[in-house]
């Protein structure tokens, strides 16, 4: 990847942390994605734990730690979620939840209302395999990324089938294992093409762009990445996960910076510690940054004993204040970040 | 019927892997035995099937690790999925040795370290593996090394270490005891009061938990003057390592546990003292390959595999099946975890219902073995899931299974052929009589029941739930 | 078929996760417990008032009618020395009645074995669930665990029942005696017919039984029938055992407390009124513990782990009331923030055993306990 001429400018610089780890209540049990509502609401999605379903549901709440209420169970009945893979708000202010277990889309009202549930198993047109990442475009039509079948599909909102982009590979225009989607002002399409290490652009008519980095753990590169936000400038905000890091780059996929986390205790967090002296005062004489030697050379590990840093990012997105959300999975938390424009 | 060749090649797979299907059987003993024990030895490095990556992209708790279901899980991907069995069944053996636990750590990261520490080692040299274990974080909190001071010695880890890890009761002093003790003062973890309170409150808060990391601390460390076994000097860790392995006594006991864990059982260990080995030839053998080898793991395994008393007929099924083994061996059967599924945290709690909840084993002494494996719960739950998932005709492997036991049956099956076909494709061997004709004659309803009067897909699938549920496929 | 000799029978439930003991009895005249829980305290206008100064928590209702009717006793600070608050360790403890190093057997499988030396029964305990607790382990003590009763049995996949019929039948066949066999094979055959047996009786017990009672749909109320089937049926099962999972309220305690607390009172009122409609109220008698109980001071939405918890034994054959003392909440007196324990938990197991299963508890316990005059003679 070669490097601009120009100096690089920061484009993110870290705000606050937000969340703790609660299977009920306020907190989040591995979080796994976020989306934002018109008046700034944030809904966090829990994926939850396979041994215990408490984790599985939604969480309302805002950048003040302002908690507003959960919805949503684990099951296989009404409104209940297996695997809770992705969710997106659209224009009508709607919520939209995959389940990429139960192959379906979950569709409610913003206090958890449950109004439509659809989606079929399959591999034919229409059908979905491993529905996870969602995202709208400018005519409220949704495009969910069917990952087991390679591809993305668009629908509309009630279920309907518009379009197929994509197919399983790892040639210009295939994708393996997709995730996470974004959709730009101009309806193109952007996909975090987790199995092939890139992100893969497409027109709003489905033809391929580009493609966008490649395995690695350079400037650029990624290892199985899961998201990708776009904002109104064109810079690429990308959930670099397997790496877990967030990268930004710049509209032509330029390398602009990267960022390792950088976590502090949330308000939530700070209750709990405010409540457990003993463990707050362990902690405080912990030192939780160590400068450690590890006997693999993997991101994973490295993020296992140093707090603060991403552990599994799984999903990163805009707010409509200037701020790129980071869902940080394994640590129950939300990073954020300012984004910086330049004066 | 199998020839004496595939006979052999099923007994080798079952001790050096989870078992394998008759069709892999031919493929090996066209390829030899002596070849097939180099490649199970040598496949260590081949990456699994089912990486880590596409395991925590579906089951986060298998990536961050909070639980007490979380290690034994992406255990049971890696033991369902890989290409080197034998890695993971030499790591089954030094973990019920080297016995660690969630009841106490309530952390499941570090411990899954401590089993990808045996991945790593497990095979080397056996006094690198007992250095690799001093230093594991679970286990020194486990066995609260973290508690060990200079001044305020914690014997824990030091007893166990004679008593368990190497020598066995009986080799060495109470006083040896306190002075490996004290050698390992200063064995500790970064953060240990933080780390050890957390464990001890099971808190996952504020952020999940924190993996621990070794950390050696010079200033709480003594420094005196020690005697163990004979040897004088101002003994660390290290040093007691060094004497340990080179006691004839570490030998025989490492040989033990090994001809128990790969070639018949043997009584549990507190027994060890006052009962014989089966072999006492074959421990003597392996422990002179110990020494001859430099404590290599590996040349003892390959001795073992190419050794009269391993190949002989005495030799066949003589262990029962651990719960683990038992649960990998019938999922590698069926092919039904090709890829990640939510059904896998479900299906790898069988095994703690069996009664080995891997990564939370009772006690340091870890599990007992052979028919104490058996109690009545826990044959009613290995019976009903290996008949349950072996009849599953939906699975991709049991309807291999079917195709190849219906394959070439021109006329139709009788029922003396079908029951002969399934045990073959199952690999259980050396069935009495009386299991014999009792399933002869379930096939026997069962194909007169079939429409066609001919055994179909469902009968064939139910011949093969009753031939998991045999006495004789609970052994290994 | 057994003559029905009614032998006393005890039914242990285990609440898992550490009970909020001061939430479930609520001393709820007490400055300290209000200011202390802020965020999930309960007034006495929520309370069901016992004698002035204590109140059960809201949804116990049907706890409260086995109190009136004298037949609930409470035992108050309840624990052990050097209080553990790791779920297991200390779920260890009580398991094992040994709190001072790791043991290998479990109380209740001393216990059994006590009650039936040569496993003549093999059904003589059960644990209703899967797995085997530790408290009913014991080497070569034989333990049924009956997930579900309704289904329980060997090979219940098999859809077809004249072919699990079959199935089944083949099984006692291939794990009937048989000399030709080695010693492990023995072994393991041994384990299958006692495995078979247990089964095949087990099986005929919800045949058996027909009640006006009915049992909530939730897995508390349905384990709870299932042991009534068992005892009714007459079997000779003497020891059952079950779970109640949930009970770690670290947060939204109020909500989830208060609906674990419906479902196990209303399962144990019904459970009791079962017996009594078929005459034997006498027969059973019912103990509930949990692991640990909880700190005083709540977190802000729920409790951590703690000490000094709650146990209650009830049924016809007990006396009702509060035994042992409310744990102070002073802060002199709190075991760094916690309650501290003023009954030791086996002074419990040796009341059952001693005064309600006629055993020698020193045999089970390895040690003399005081006991509390609990049990009606």
């Amino acid at each position: 990847m070669t490097t601009t001429a120009q100096p690089r400018t920061a484009r993110l610089t870290y705000n606050r942390t937000i969340g703790v780890a609660a299977m009920q209540g306020r907190g989040f049990y591995y979080p796994w994605s976020v989306a934002v509502a018109a008046d700034g609401t944030y809904f966090v999605l829990g994926r939850g734990s396979d041994s215990d379903p408490r984790g599985v549901r939604m969480v309302a709440m805002n950048l003040e730690e302002e908690y507003f209420g959960t919805f949503g169970s684990f099951g296989e009945g009404s409104g209940q979620a297996i695997w809770n893979a992705s969710t997106a708000i659209d224009s009508q202010q709607r919520l939209f939840t995959s389940d990429d277990h139960m192959n379906r889309i979950l569709v409610r009202t913003l206090d958890g209302e449950l109004l439509d549930t659809w989606g079929e198993s399959g591999t034919g047109e229409g059908k979905l395999n491993g529905p996870n990442g969602l995202a709208f475009n400018s005519k409220d039509e949704l495009l969910v990324s069917d990952h087991l079948n390679g591809r993305v599909q668009k629908f509309t909102g009630d279920g309907k089938h518009l379009a197929t982009i994509g197919e399983f590979g790892s040639g210009d225009g295939q994708l393996n294992l997709p995730w996470g989607l974004h959709v730009d002002a101009d309806d193109n399409l952007y996909v975090a093409d987790w199995g092939n290490d890139r992100i893969v652009k497409f027109s709003s008519s489905g033809e391929f762009l580009a493609n966008f980095g490649s395995v690695g753990r350079g400037e650029g590169e990624f290892d199985a990445p899961s998201d990708v936000c776009v904002d109104s400038d064109g810079y690429m905000y990308v959930a670099d996960w397997g790496n877990q890091r967030i990268q930004v780059l710049d509209a032509d996929g330029g390398f602009v910076e990267q960022n390792e986390g950088q976590a502090t205790i949330s308000k939530w967090a700070q209750d709990f510690l405010d409540t457990n002296v003993e463990e707050s005062a362990a902690r405080d004489a912990a030192d939780l940054d160590m400068d450690l030697m590890f006997n693999t050379d993997d991101p994973h590990e490295r993020s296992a004993h140093i707090e603060k840093l991403f552990w599994g990012p799984t999903s990163i997105a805009l707010d409509n204040d200037g701020h790129v959300l980071v869902v940080d999975s394994n640590r129950h938390r939300l990073q954020v970040f300012d984004v910086v424009t330049s004066a | 019927m199998a020839s004496k060749e595939i006979k052999l090649m099923a007994h080798l797979m079952r001790r050096a892997g989870f078992g394998a299907s008759r069709g892999r059987l031919d493929e090996l003993v066209e390829q030899g035995y002596d070849e097939t024990v180099e490649s199970m030895l040598s496949a260590i490095d081949r990456p699994t099937r089912i990486t880590d990556n596409l395991i925590r992209r579906y089951h986060p708790e298998y990536s961050g690790m909070m639980g007490n279901q979380s290690p034994s899980g992406n255990w049971m991907y890696r033991m369902v999925s890989t290409d080197a069995p034998l890695r993971e069944k030499v790591g089954l053996m030094w973990h019920g040795m080297f016995a660690t636990g969630y009841s106490k750590l309530a952390n499941g990261k570090v411990l899954h370290d401590q089993i990808r520490m045996f991945e790593r080692h497990g095979m080397g040299s056996f006094k690198n593996l007992l250095m690799e274990l001093s230093r594991d974080p679970a286990m020194i909190v486990w066995l609260d090394n973290s508690e060990n001071h200079n001044g305020s010695v914690n014997e824990n880890y030091g007893r166990e270490l004679l008593e368990l890890f190497s020598m066995g009761v009986g080799n060495y002093t109470e006083h040896d005891v306190k002075e490996a003790a004290r050698a390992f003062t200063g064995w500790t973890i970064g953060n240990t009061e933080y780390m050890t309170l957390k464990s001890a409150r099971d808190s996952v808060w504020p952020y999940g938990r924190l993996s621990f990391h070794f950390e050696y601390k010079e200033h709480d460390h003594d420094n005196g003057e020690k005697e163990f076994l004979g040897h004088k000097g101002n003994l660390n860790g290290e040093d007691i390592v060094d004497i340990i392995c080179k006691q004839p006594a570490t030998a025989a006991f490492l040989s033990r546990h090994m001809y128990s864990f790969f070639v018949a059982d043997e009584p549990p260990v507190p027994e060890w003292p006052y009962k014989e080995p089966r072999d006492p030839e074959a421990i003597a053998a392996l422990s002179k390959v110990y020494f001859d080898s430099d404590y290599n793991v590996e040349e003892m395994l390959r001795f073992l595999f190419k050794s009269e008393f391993f190949k002989s007929e005495q030799a066949r099924y003589q262990r029962v099946k651990s719960p683990a083994e038992l649960v990998a061996g019938v999922l590698r059967l069926t092919g039904e975890f090709d890829r990640p599924k939510v059904d896998m945290n479900p299906t790898n709690l069988q095994s703690t219902y069996m009664g080995q909840w891997l990564l939370n084993p009772p006690s340091v002494e870890g599990w007992h073995w052979g028919t104490e494996w058996i109690d009545s719960g826990a044959l009613v739950e290995r019976v009903n899931f290996a008949s349950e998932r072996l009849g599953n005709i939906e699975s991709p492997g049991v309807q291999t299974l079917i195709d190849r036991i219906l394959s070439d049956s021109n006329g139709g099956l009788n029922a003396e052929e079908l029951v002969e076909r399934a045990l073959d494709e199952l690999s259980v061997g050396d069935i009495s009589d009386k299991t014999r004709s009792a399933l002869v004659e379930f096939a026997e309803v069962q194909v007169n029941q079939s429409d066609s009067g001919n055994a179909g897909p469902e009968q064939v699938a139910n011949v093969l739930k009753l031939v998991g549920a045999t006495p004789e496929f609970q052994r290994a | 078929m057994v003559t029905a000799q009614h032998k006393p029978s005890l039914i242990v439930i285990q609440l898992s996760g550490g009970n909020d003991a001061m939430n479930t009895v609520v001393p709820y005249t007490n400055g300290i417990y209000h200011d202390s829980r802020k965020a999930i305290h309960l007034t006495e206008h929520n309370v069901i008032d016992l004698n002035g100064t204590l109140g059960l928590s809201p949804s116990m209702g049907p706890m409260k009618s086995l109190w009136d009717a004298g037949k609930l006793a409470i035992v108050q600070g309840v624990g052990y020395p050097q209080p553990n608050r790791s779920h297991f360790r200390s779920m260890d403890i009580w398991h094992t009645a040994e709190s001072d190093h790791i043991a290998n057997s479990g109380w209740l499988g001393r216990t059994i074995r006590e009650l039936d030396p040569e496993a003549k029964n093999v059904i003589t305990g059960i644990n209703f669930g899967r797995g085997l607790p530790r408290a009913l382990h014991a080497k070569g003590v034989p333990v049924a665990s009956v997930g579900n009763l309704e289904t329980y049995g060997l090979m219940p996949d098999i859809a077809d029942r004249m072919t699990r019929e079959m199935a089944v039948d083949v099984f006692a066949r291939m794990y009937g005696p048989d000399d030709t066999r080695d010693a492990m094979l023995q072994a393991i055959s041994e384990t299958g017919m006692g495995a078979y047996l247990g089964a095949d009786i087990l099986r005929t017990a919800p045949a058996q039984y027909s009640s006006s009672i009915e049992y909530e749909g939730v897995p508390i109320a349905q384990s709870l029938r299932d042991i009534s089937q068992v005892l009714l049926a007459d079997v000779g099962t003497r020891v059952f055992y079950t779970q109640h999972a949930g009970y770690d309220t670290h947060a939204g305690e109020l909500e989830n407390h208060a609906k674990l607390w419906h479902e196990l009172s209303t399962a144990v009122n019904d459970f009791i009124a079962d017996l009594e409609e078929h005459g034997r109220g006498d027969h059973a008698v019912v103990m509930i513990f949990s692991e640990f109980g909880r700190r005083i001071r709540d977190n802000g939405s729920g409790t951590d782990h703690g000490s000094g918890g709650v146990a209650f034994v009830l049924g016809n054959p007990v006396k009702g009331g509060l035994y042992g003392e409310y744990p102070s909440l002073d802060p002199s007196e709190q075991l760094e923030g916690d309650m501290k324990f003023n009954n030791d938990f086996r002074g419990i197991y040796a009341t059952v055993l001693d005064q309600w299963m006629g055993i020698n508890p020193q045999e089970i316990l390895n040690k003399n306990y005081e006991q509390f005059d609990m049990i009606r003679r």
